[in-house]
């Protein structure tokens, strides 16, 4: 981790664990017109096997792109990357078969039905046809949508959308699930069963890698977190350790909640402006 | 999972999406009849049916390749694709262990089905307007399997335009290429018959050759020289827009 430079890092003591998830000096750099653009600057990770590992970041500071070159789905500029101990870069179709994806934007074909979709998700991770059938009444139940299996997808809610994306992202029992901000425009009820179902998932032995723009849904669900912020790893650690850590340095009599940990490690800091209080750059 | 089931299984749903759009389906349909009755409207009594080029025929005969080279290049599929690029399925598909060559030829593949089911209903359909093929049932088959082979050659163009702007408004216009390309050959009348100009333009027309082999196949009998032309033409820019839509998808960020 060189690039925290003075930065408390957490959660070094514990003693190893196999990885599911590995990331070293990961950089992504986009060449445009107006020149060249540093989204990572150099992240390294390490996500333990079946924990729920929370990355958070403020808007634009490289947590979606990070999660796209994890999945294969874009380019590494440099540095390397291993899920289940393989290389990403290398072999990115071994490591689409151990991973799980479900995207910010809830990916799905609005003209399938939501059995189908989830059928031929699983015959493309090379289920038989049959299997595949079994596999979506299993999926289908999970996440509690039999009754609209057979409506088309354009006609479900946004939570509906969401869950059957998860669902989606299961069909081949991955050993690691990536879900970029699962509940990002979900009410409170539909976002309360996603977390659920995150936490059955876990429940089975899946890993779960977690972007989140809400730390309460990182409070409640993550085993360990790390915070980005403009393009690098600021903080890692437990969630209880991230608290302890900001308590101890700034003397307070209690723990702090997880929004000042966010707020102090990305340098924010909170400010009445014209009567509502606004979140600002430090 | 062989390339081969990942391919069928991709078509399969991409028919599945066409047939649940009948609203997209209806224009590739009613745009060719409308203007094959309008060119037979307009001169079908300067070429009666004795004019030596129709064979006996009368002009709806020669004007129904512009008709079937129209149906066949609407280009809907690289719309979809966009529709996915930007709802975020596509990264869903590119996130499964799949050939990213069975991304490609699924759409591909779904969209030659599609042309040859709409090139037979197009030639019923100019039936009672006096057109016959006359080449027969071989030919029947050809004119549905060039006029199909067409459609995967414009639409892996339209494909590519999508891959690379991942913007309806620039696949959409990408699309209008087409319409210089249709024009610019011999669709009015045999190439000998037109301007010098433009009958240098059509000559160097790859659309040109596609025309004539669809038209042999309709005006005479099986004309391989004809054909082989048409078909090479097909042969040679399908490989190359399959192979650049390849690239890019293998390069897609």
């Amino acid at each position: 981790m060189s690039h925290l430079s003075g930065d408390p890092r957490l959660g070094d003591a514990d003693p190893p664990t196999a990885l599911a998830v590995e990331a070293a000096g990961l950089v992504k750099q986009y060449r445009g017109r107006g020149g060249t653009v540093d989204a990572v600057r150099g992240v390294d990770l390490h996500v333990r096997e079946r924990e729920v590992f929370g990355f958070l970041g403020p808007n634009g500071a490289g947590k979606s792109t990070t999660v796209r070159m994890l999945t294969t789905l874009m380019s590494i500029t440099s540095g390397s990357a291993r899920v289940t101990g393989i290389d990403v870069a290398a072999e990115p179709d071994a490591v689409r078969k151990q991973i799980g994806v479900a995207l910010q934007e809830a990916g799905l074909d609005p003209r399938q039905t939501g059995r189908e979709l989830l059928i031929l998700q699983a015959r493309l991770f090379g289920l038989s046809a049959s299997d595949a059938a079994r596999r979506a009444v299993e999926l289908l139940e999970l996440v509690e949508l039999e009754d609209a299996a057979d409506r088309r997808i354009n006609g479900y809610s946004g939570g509906m959308k969401r869950r059957l994306d998860l669902a989606s992202a299961l069909v081949h029992r991955p050993a690691v699930l990536f879900l970029d901000e699962p509940t990002t425009g979900l009410d409170p009820a539909s976002r309360l069963t996603v977390w659920d179902e995150v936490r059955r998932i876990n429940q089975r032995g899946t890993t779960v890698f977690l972007t989140t723009q809400y730390l309460e849904e990182a409070d409640q669900l993550c085993d360990r977190l790390a915070i980005i912020d403009k393009g690098l790893i600021v903080r890692e650690g437990t969630p209880q350790e991230l608290k302890a850590e900001l308590r101890q340095r700034r003397g307070l009599d209690a723990d702090p909640t997880l929004d000042e940990v966010f707020l102090d490690a990305t340098g924010r800091t909170r400010e009445r402006k014209a009567g509502e209080v606004q979140e600002v750059a430090g | 999972m062989s390339a081969v089931t990942q391919v069928n299984v991709l078509t399969t749903r991409s028919l599945r999406e066409a047939w649940r759009t009948p609203e997209a389906l209806a224009p590739t349909l009613f745009i060719p009849v409308f203007f094959l009755v309008v060119n037979l409207g307009q001169a079908g009594d300067v070429f009666p049916s004795g004019t030596p080029w129709l064979y006996g025929q009368n002009y709806a005969a020669f004007t129904l390749p512009s008709s079937l080279l129209l149906a066949a290049s609407f280009g809907t599929a690289a719309l979809y694709l966009v529709e996915e690029i930007e709802g975020g399925y596509f990264d869903k598909l590119r996130a499964t262990p799949i050939s990213r060559t069975a991304l490609v030829f699924g759409r591909l593949g779904a969209e030659g089905i599609k042309t040859a089911l709409l090139t037979a209903v197009l030639v019923i359909l100019a039936l009672p307007f006096g057109v016959e093929v006359a080449s027969g049932p071989i030919g029947w088959l050809l004119l549905m399997v060039l006029t199909s082979a067409w459609a995967v050659v414009f639409v892996g163009f339209m494909q590519l335009i999508a891959l690379v702007t991942r913007s309806a408004a620039a696949t959409n216009s990408g699309g209008l290429v087409f319409f210089p390309l249709l024009f610019l050959t011999p669709n009015l009348v045999p190439r000998e018959l037109l301007t010098r100009p433009m009958e240098i333009a059509a000559t160097f027309n790859p659309v040109t050759y596609v025309m004539e082999a669809l038209r042999s196949l309709i005006l005479e009998d099986l004309e391989w020289d004809v054909l082989a032309r048409g078909f090479g033409v097909v042969v040679v820019f399908g490989a190359i827009m399959v192979a650049l839509n390849i690239r890019v998808i293998r390069n897609y960020d």
